[in-house]
């Protein structure tokens, strides 16, 4: 099998921004692997995760995405998007709808157009998302409304809604900092097990190298838009990680994403 | 002196002239103010005691506003679903929604009896012109009050269903709806109350509704029929605001 992700010499730059938030990343995801990518606020986790889930334009560089060339400046076709499912740090759940309505939304790209318009979903998609929530241990709370639910059960209806998409390919941007340590051993845990019984490729980003060593087949170390370093965890040090985070001028910008 | 204190100098100056201005150019006697005080406690005893024989009118009348402010919301609401997401600036581009903006601008600074009496001239007497004016008019604040509740939604549920590959329409439909129809429903409410309101006074320009019989009172004398519809058209407008207080709490 091919890889599933696939970037050379990549590169790009928000709008007025004043240096590229990804420079000339080069990197290779073999199918099933777990990646975790840890670095501090701002070393371009975010950019990568969200331009790997075709929602950035103007790039350079080569990516390929389970095995489709993606365009810098064009969008995909919806059936190629609906095979890679994104895990937001904030949720991104529509809050006045129940956990059922929100999980049926990430089948939203398989159902064909009249249907998903009415959102009627069929007995099948209806097994999907109700599989979807037992495998995250949240089948009680399908008729919730999410604006009822915690932050650690909005996570698990957001990886659910995430698995009922059916995705080969899960991306997680930091899916546990908004998480106390031992719900977000249990969110990455979930995760990391729900991508391997489908035989999906998941990359999380993170900020604790920790959950990094426990969770990911692969860690790879970003700072300033660059992959600093890409090792097996096995290899991972204390020295790598503290160089990663080292440096005093990288505090006010971890603080900035605090705030925000 | 700093500028300002400049600054409220010239407002209060020109505050001032435009009192002046408008005292002096107006023909105000005031001897016909002081002399008008037995004319306007004869006038309101003829109002006294009111008739109450015109309860069919007022029934007739009532109906009438009712359909005109219930079918011109209707109207309304179908304008101002395109307009408002054409208005959006979250959804279609400057070049399309800044134009679209000038135009509702325009719509509410047209008064709404001015667009009921040019509607009167081209469809006739009748309930029909206040159904379309009030449609018109009410779409220039309607379709705005859309366009920002569309423009106020939190964009993460939107980016997270075009990632599982949901195409605009659907995006619209389970991401922006569920968060707008709360909102949605408020404006349009109240927007109701307002062609409610501002409709009692169509049938003075002949566009249908209780101010007809006003309006045929007042120009017949007879206040006392005239007090009637008066205290009806009251009734019915606090009415109108207690069940909106009612349906607003229900929503929040």
């Amino acid at each position: 099998m091919g890889n599933a992700i696939d970037i050379d010499d990549l590169s790009f730059r928000h709008d007025a921004a004043a240096q590229n938030a990804l420079e000339q990343v080069s990197l290779r995801v073999a199918t099933g692997e777990r990646i975790a990518l840890l670095g501090p606020s701002g070393a371009g986790k975010t950019t990568l995760l969200t331009l790997l889930d075709a929602r950035l334009r103007g790039w350079c560089g080569r990516v390929s995405v389970l095995g489709h060339a993606q365009e810098p400046e064009r969008a995909p076709p919806l059936a190629n998007r609906a095979d890679t499912g994104f895990i937001f740090q904030e949720f991104a759940l529509v809050e006045r709808s129940t956990v059922m309505r929100n999980v049926l939304n990430g089948r939203l790209g398989r159902i064909p157009g009249w249907r998903a318009l009415l959102g009627r979903a069929t007995k099948r998609d209806a097994d999907i998302a109700t599989a979807a929530l037992s495998n995250c241990g949240i089948a009680d709370l399908a008729d919730r409304r999410v604006d009822s639910l915690s932050g650690g059960q909005r996570q698990r209806v957001a990886i659910a809604r995430c698995l009922a998409q059916e995705p080969r390919l899960i991306l997680a941007d930091e899916p546990v900092s908004n998480l106390d340590p031992a719900r977000a051993a249990d969110i990455l845990s979930l995760l990391t097990a729900a991508a391997q019984a489908r035989g999906a490729t998941a990359v999380f980003s993170s900020h604790q190298p920790e959950l990094a060593r426990r969770f990911a087949d692969r860690v790879i170390g970003m700072r300033n838009g660059r992959v600093v370093f890409d090792l097996p965890t096995g290899q991972l040090t204390e020295t790598a990680t503290a160089a990663l985070y080292g440096d005093a001028d990288q505090i006010p910008a971890a603080q900035l994403k605090v705030v925000n | 002196m700093r500028r300002r204190d400049l600054g409220g100098f010239w407002a209060g100056l020109l505050i001032v002239g435009l009192v002046l201005w408008s005292f002096v150019t107006t023909d105000v006697e005031l001897s016909r103010l002081l002399s008008a005080g037995p004319r306007i406690a004869d006038f309101l005893g003829r109002m006294f005691p009111p008739d109450p024989t015109v309860m069919e009118e007022i029934r007739k009348g009532t109906a009438e506003t009712l359909r005109i402010a219930t079918l011109g919301t209707l109207g309304a609401v179908i304008l101002s679903i395109p307009l408002g997401i054409l208005a959006s600036e979250t959804m279609v581009s400057p070049a399309v929604h800044r134009p679209v903006r000038i135009f509702l601008a325009f719509i509410r600074a047209i008064p709404l009896i001015l667009v009921a009496m040019l509607m009167v001239g081209a469809v006739g007497l009748g309930p029909l012109p206040g159904i379309i004016a009030v449609a018109f008019h009410a779409t220039g604040m309607l379709a705005k009050f859309y366009a920002e509740a569309v423009d106020g939604v939190s964009p993460a549920p939107v980016a997270a269903l075009e990632s599982a590959g949901a195409g605009p329409l659907l995006r619209l439909r389970h991401a922006i709806w569920p968060q707008i129809a709360p909102v949605v429903a408020r404006d349009t409410i109240f927007r109701f109350e307002l062609n409610l309101r501002e409709s009692l006074i169509l049938g003075i320009v002949g566009a249908g509704g209780i101010g007809f019989y006003i309006q045929t009172y007042v120009r017949s004398f007879q206040y006392d029929k005239a007090a009637s519809v008066t205290i009806a058209v009251v009734v019915m407008v606090i009415a109108i605001e207690a069940i909106n207080v009612l349906l607003r709490r229900r929503l929040a």
